[in-house]
């Protein structure tokens, strides 16, 4: 092999890599803020059907604890952006 | 009559609709006319800035942050004279607008912090902060304007040569808030802020006290835990801020600005950015509560 073939493939690898990983990161990241959502969004749920009348104010509460169990999905999100065009 | 309203009222949402659909394709034509052909001249210049000045991080600026401040900043003064102007005891609907947000978030405020020396500077702090990212997330959420896209090269000597390109109604108006500097200052400040409201409500030798609280060895972890609040309070708008205006450049792109973008600047401006900016509010609320109370 020579030299031209050797970069070539190397910066092949570097490509690779990064798509690799950032999928990975993504993908991975995700499931964490998946799983909070969900049950937020399920006891929400649970508690207007107790109590109809709070619906606006557990309604307000559940989108803010959305936001901050969304976060590390933000996070990862970042990353996989860094990784893709920063790095 | 109040079926005459109605229709008036659905005629001038007709024309303004109109008008927005004629505007929108035609910008759509021009941006597939312009834009460039390969995904990755769009999409490989996402992460650089546009940077002015050499030298040590105090000496750069960042031309983009401090316009779009500058224009959040007359917005909101524009706004808040047009109030002044017409101000009276029963309020029209721009007045009405700007009370019940202060209302809403003075309520917040009152049920958080019961002490009323503290309650009024943290209401004055929480809503200044809201109405400025509400503003800037909305103009850079689904306002498309003026964008920079900044080329990185890194020269012979080693230096960093950044070319800088203005397009038109390519992307939205970057939003203040997308750059890191912004929401870095606003998170210190409000660490600073709510410990100076906790040194002036419980004394200095209390507020020394609160560091070894349960017990004197966890003194390095109180330590890290009040330094990583500011870190995740920033990082949570800009994280969201960046990464919506990031995939709607990219979703855009891929359909040439074509019957997508709305709904997409209507999650990423409006729910998303309003969200996020009640969030950072409501949590400068808890951590200046936390110290206080």
């Amino acid at each position: 092999m020579d030299q031209e073939t050797m970069k070539i493939l190397a910066d092949a690898i570097v490509v690779a890599g990064k798509a690799v990983g950032a999928g990975f990161c993504m993908g991975i990241g995700a499931i964490g803020p998946g799983i909070g959502e969900g049950n937020i969004g399920a006891h929400a749920l649970d508690s207007i059907a107790r109590q109809p009348e709070l619906a606006n104010v557990i309604t307000t509460r559940m989108l803010i604890a959305d936001a901050i169990a969304e976060t590390t999905g933000i996070y990862s999100l970042l990353i996989a952006f860094l990784i893709l065009f920063a790095l | 009559m109040a079926e005459k309203k109605r229709r008036r009222m659905s005629t001038k949402t007709k024309i303004q609709l109109t008008v927005f659909l004629i505007v929108y394709i035609t910008v759509g034509i021009i941006n597939v006319q312009y834009l460039p052909k390969s995904p990755s001249d769009v999409l490989g210049n996402v992460a650089n800035r546009w940077i002015v000045g050499n030298g040590p991080w105090f000496l750069q600026i960042n031309p983009m942050t401090i316009i779009m401040s500058l224009v959040v900043i007359a917005i909101i003064v524009l706004f808040a004279r047009a109030v002044h102007k017409e101000y009276s005891l029963v309020p029209n609907r721009k007045q009405a607008f700007a009370e019940s947000v202060m209302d809403f978030v003075y309520d917040i405020v009152q049920s958080s912090i019961p002490d009323e020396r503290f309650a009024k500077s943290t209401f004055k702090i929480a809503t200044t902060l809201f109405l400025y990212i509400a503003v800037a997330n909305l103009l850079g959420g689904f306002v498309p304007g003026i964008s920079v896209d900044v080329t990185k090269t890194i020269g012979a000597n080693g230096e960093i040569i950044r070319n800088a390109k203005f397009m038109l109604f390519s992307d939205t108006w970057f939003a203040p808030t997308a750059d890191l500097n912004t929401n870095l200052t606003y998170a210190i400040m409000v660490l600073v802020i709510s410990h100076y409201f906790g040194i002036k409500a419980k004394g200095f030798k209390a507020w020394l006290k609160s560091f070894v609280e349960p017990l004197p060895f966890l003194l390095p972890l109180n330590i890290i835990g009040e330094l990583a609040k500011p870190i995740s309070h920033s990082m949570r708008l800009f994280g969201n801020i960046t990464g919506g205006g990031v995939l709607v450049l990219a979703l855009s792109y891929f359909v040439k600005y074509m019957f997508l973008p709305p709904l997409l600047w209507g999650y990423f401006g409006i729910f998303s950015g309003l969200i996020q900016a009640f969030v950072f509010s409501t949590l400068t609320i808890a951590y200046i509560s936390a110290q206080v109370g």
